[in-house]
């Protein structure tokens, strides 16, 4: 468990890992390590996740295909595995980042007037 | 490798790969390398479970439902130990017998021959009427050879026991005179020395173990010379260790021994071509058996061309292949087993399926509580039959290892004439179809009650006590197995019986003859005694020397011969009617020493010389028919006058009845083999001094084929043998599994009815009433099994007639004690369970339920 402030922590869910790995992965291939790097800095360390749940993740996108591992060389000259977006990926995480926006917007929607009178 | 496999290679790397980089990172950051580590591994959590639950992504979950109800399977298994261990043992002996069987089946027919191009070598046979086999001419054989051009390669080969003698002694070795290129159709390459070619003559060349046996794997035997049969031969060459005489032996009956060695012989010598033997050949490729076989005829339609005034020569010619002349003979007996097993395995899984049917009524509950609380019928029917398969193969293990044990016995037990039965062993084919009948017994016994229950409806299986309904659809369908289990055993049993009655028959011996006393052997001289006074001489110094052997009753010597043609006995309709004659030419002690019995007139004695016989009965009905033959004249097939008659006496083969046979006096034959004939108190105890008196003669002619009357005519039954004690064998199981199935269904029953039993007793039935009402149940099911199964025995046993001896295929008397013994066990088998339905209290019995 983090010891990291629990109130600064979103706890993130299943799908939106999986969302933010392909996000992440959009530009090119990256080793599990700089992927979960790019997350914790993309989301300014809001979204903090314990970087081994990445694991599991990464296994069932391959699995559906979404992803792909390949062996490769690190910058230090290391064997590493290196995961890149896959065509299907791709189009998954088109169609997923719409929902998402979608769903943003929705709740965005909702929330601003309660923000408002609160302030 | 799989995807899974690929994906999860390296995962272990992959996370320690991480961990140093976030390690690094912070060391950049300014922390301690200790810090730096322990940092990272809070960040990354834990390792152990992160892999874990990686894995767990790729896991099929199929597989997690399967290895759930194999435990569950093997927990069910475990509770109820009797029940598991009674179903493994029926299902051990029925796949393990099967699994022998075709172990059997496997490596006889099913396996190549150990020779290249198997599918090419065939048989050329030329079918005998006297020998009753298959004999070639060597003189057509080498008119064959010469001629034919669908062949890469034709070789003769007949067996004969050889003497070969060297520095160190004489012994006899089991071998084959080859001719033509035996060596080509063999693919056989030296394994020391040479092979002969085939144009070489008395040269030898012997198998890896008679090397190592005779001459100590000494490399200086290669080259040598020896003497064999008086003869000077060189030793060319030893086979390698693997190579195997698997051509057909028509011999192994008389000679179990294997061949040892094989001796060049001199196909230009006129007598050797006047000899008889076996060929073989390797067709060229695409060649075909009609094409080869049209072009053997002409050539010997060439060779015998026909003469003016004879009848045209009989062509008997036939080629196969040569893998099925070798198990021409094995294969009906094959199939008749195969399906005597499969009946077995039918049958336990029958008793199998009947006991799950029973217990299937009682988890009816267990079912039905399953499938209230959510458990698909489909998932439920699926754990029945994962249980089913469970003790399907653990009772196929169970019977592997049996199955190992009855080969060993089968191999020991087996006749010889089963060619390469001693080859059998449980190799992967084996293994696949013991896997595959164990799956298949396992999924027939497992849906009959997956069926049963597949109808339970929740409501009724919930409420307390009602097992009515599935148990009475249960045991309808139970007792029509167990009937179809009596049927089986009856077609078992009667087919047993028969071969019993055969059996007895065959052994049935007249007083007196006590073929236990008589001790066989054969003696071939060598070429010292080529001239007919020289063996005249050996004879009867062998003769004088036997009688003089303390503990010898009488000795004598025989040779017998064969005759086919047109004798004209009196007896004949017509002057040109052919009779095949069995011939025996024997000096006086003889008769004695073998115990033939005289009916009529006198014995030959030491002054016949020619020109007088002895008919056995048969010979004296067919020659002379209700005349009295004694003092009348026959052309046998020289002219002679029958001074005697003896009692037909089956001496030789068991099997069949005494053929008509001529006895003719010995003196003056020219023969270099013959038979010898001593009766004794104890014919082991004579036999080292017969060796001293025979050594005392001529050290060079040693006795081959020893042994007593009394196991050579054993010998000739050994087939039999066999067949009845595997038919026995799988009669005894199917009457057991039979009894057991006809006591499970009726206890069953009893147990189901219970209720309905203490109603009757409460009402006022007595226990006579209670014990007859299921007697009565049991022996409906077994009496209308033993009806079947006797009409089933009736149609069947027919095709046993050829197997029998003195039995007629539809013998009432077998039929009636087969179905009288299934009848009175059956009865006894529901006996107890009528005790127990007797004792049934009805306040017990109306509370329980």
């Amino acid at each position: 468990m983090s010891t990291k402030d629990e109130s600064a922590r979103v706890e993130l869910l299943q799908g939106t890992l999986d969302l933010l790995i392909l996000r992440t992965l959009a530009p090119g291939p990256a080793h599990g390590h700089a992927i979960a790097k790019a997350i914790e800095r993309q989301s300014e360390d809001v979204l903090q996740v314990e970087q081994g749940s990445l694991y599991p993740a990464l296994h069932r996108l391959i699995k559906r295909g979404w992803i792909a591992a390949e062996e490769g060389v690190s910058e230090n000259n290391r064997r590493a595995k290196f995961y890149r977006l896959t065509a299907k990926g791709r189009k998954q995480l088109h169609l997923e980042t719409t929902r998402w926006e979608k769903l943003a917007r929705a709740i965005a929607r909702i929330l601003k007037p309660a923000e408002e009178s609160s302030s | 490798m799989t995807r899974r496999r690929r994906a999860l290679d390296g995962l272990e790397e992959d996370i320690r790969e991480h961990l140093e980089r976030e390690t690094r990172d912070n060391i950049e950051r300014g922390m301690s390398p200790a810090d730096a580590r322990a940092a990272a591994l809070r960040k990354f959590g834990n390792v152990a479970l992160v892999e874990e639950e990686t894995r767990a992504v790729w896991r099929r979950p199929w597989l997690d439902q399967l290895l759930q109800d194999l435990r569950f399977a093997f927990r069910v298994l475990r509770r109820d130990p009797a029940f598991t261990a009674v179903a493994i043992l029926t299902l051990a002996v029925g796949i393990g017998l099967n699994t022998a069987v075709f172990s059997v089946v496997n490596s006889v027919l099913l396996r190549p021959l150990n020779y290249p191009h198997p599918e090419r070598l065939v048989w050329l046979g030329d079918y005998d009427t006297f020998v009753h086999r298959d004999m070639v001419m060597l003189s057509d054989f080498a008119g064959w050879r010469a001629h034919a051009r669908s062949y890469n390669a034709m070789a003769s080969f007949s067996y004969r026991q050889i003497a070969v003698a060297n520095s160190r002694g004489a012994f006899p070795v089991g071998a084959v005179l080859v001719g033509g290129d035996f060596w080509a159709v063999t693919g056989a390459h030296p394994g020391l020395g040479r092979l002969f070619g085939p144009n070489e003559t008395n040269t030898l060349v012997l198998s890896w173990d008679l090397f190592q046996r005779q001459f100590g794997a000494d490399p200086r035997a290669i080259g040598s010379a020896v003497t064999v049969d008086g003869r000077a031969a060189t030793i060319a060459g030893v086979l390698p260790k693997g190579f195997r005489f698997q051509f057909p032996r028509w011999w192994t009956a008389q000679h179990p021994e294997p061949v040892e060695a094989y001796l060049a012989i001199d196909q230009s010598d006129p007598k050797i071509r006047g000899r008889g033997g076996q060929a073989v050949a390797s067709l060229k490729p695409g060649a075909t058996i009609p094409q080869a076989l049209a072009e053997l005829n002409s050539i010997q339609r060439h060779l015998h061309p026909p003469r003016p005034g004879q009848p045209a020569p009989q062509n008997r010619l036939h080629i196969d292949a040569l893998l099925d002349q070798l198990t021409g003979s094995a294969h009906r007996a094959l199939a008749v087993l195969l399906a005597a097993g499969a009946l077995l395995l039918l049958m336990a899984s029958v008793n199998i399926a009947s006991l799950l049917l029973a217990r299937a009524s009682a988890r009816r509950r267990e079912l039905a509580i399953r499938l209230a609380v959510g458990a698909g019928r489909l998932r439920a029917l699926r754990q029945l039959l994962v249980e089913s398969l469970a003790l399907a193969l653990l009772g196929g293990a169970a019977g592997l290892l049996l199955a190992r044990w009855a080969i060993a016995l089968l191999v020991r037990l087996g006749p010889q004439s089963i060619p390469r039965l001693d080859e059998a062993s449980i190799d992967i084919r084996v293994l696949v179809f013991t896997v595959c009948i164990s799956v298949a017994a396992g999924i027939l016994f497992g849906v009959t009650p997956g069926l049963a229950l597949w109808r339970v409806e929740l409501h009724d299986a919930l409420k307390e006590g009602a097992r009515s309904s599935g148990g009475v659809f249960g045991l309808r369908i139970r007792r029509v197995l167990v009937g179809a289990e009596m049927a089986l055993a009856v077609v078992l049993m009667t087919g047993a019986g028969l071969l019993f009655a055969s059996f007895l028959r065959m052994n049935a011996r007249p007083a007196g003859f006590a073929p236990e006393r008589v001790l066989l052997l054969k003696i071939r001289l060598a070429g010292t005694q080529s001239n007919p006074a020289a063996q005249q001489g050996y004879r009867n110094e062998l003769l004088r020397r036997l009688g003089s052997v303390p503990g010898v009753e009488s000795a004598g010597i025989s040779t017998q011969f064969g005759f086919s043609g047109a004798p004209a006995f009196p007896n004949d309709p017509s002057p040109t009617q052919t009779h095949v004659l069995h011939l025996n030419a024997a000096s006086p002690g003889y008769f004695r020493a073998i115990g033939m019995q005289l009916r009529e007139g006198r014995w030959l004695s030491d002054a016949d010389q020619g020109g007088v016989v002895m008919l056995n009965e048969s010979m004296a009905r067919e020659a002379f028919g209700a005349v009295d033959p004694i003092g009348r004249s026959l052309s046998a097939p020289q002219p002679a006058v029958v001074v005697g008659v003896l009692a037909d006496l089956r001496y030789s083969h068991l099997d069949a009845d005494a053929p008509p046979e001529v006895f003719l006096p010995f003196p003056n034959r020219m023969t270099l083999g013959f038979d010898v004939a001593i009766r004794a108190a104890s014919p082991p105890g004579v036999m080292p001094a017969i060796r001293r008196e025979m050594a005392a003669i001529d050290p060079t002619v040693p006795a081959y084929d020893v042994k007593t009357l009394d196991r050579a005519l054993a010998d000739s039954i050994a087939p039999q043998r066999f067949n009845l004690f595997l038919l026995g064998t799988f009669a005894a199981s199917a009457f057991v599994l039979a009894l057991v199935g006809i006591y499970g269904v009726i206890a069953y029953s009893v147990a189901a009815r219970t209720r309905e039993i203490g109603v009757r007793v409460a009402l006022g039935a007595g226990r006579g009433d209670v014990v007859g009402l299921v007697l009565r149940e049991g022996m409906a099911v077994a009496l209308a099994g033993i009806a079947a199964g006797l009409a089933a025995a009736l149609a069947l046993t027919r095709l046993m007639a050829s197997l029998l001896y003195g039995v007629q295929a539809t013998d009432p008397r077998i039929f009636a004690a087969t179905a009288s013994t299934l009848a009175i066990t059956a009865s006894l088998a529901s006996w107890r369970p009528a005790r127990k339905a007797a004792a049934i209290h009805p306040i017990v019995a109306l509370r329980d339920e």
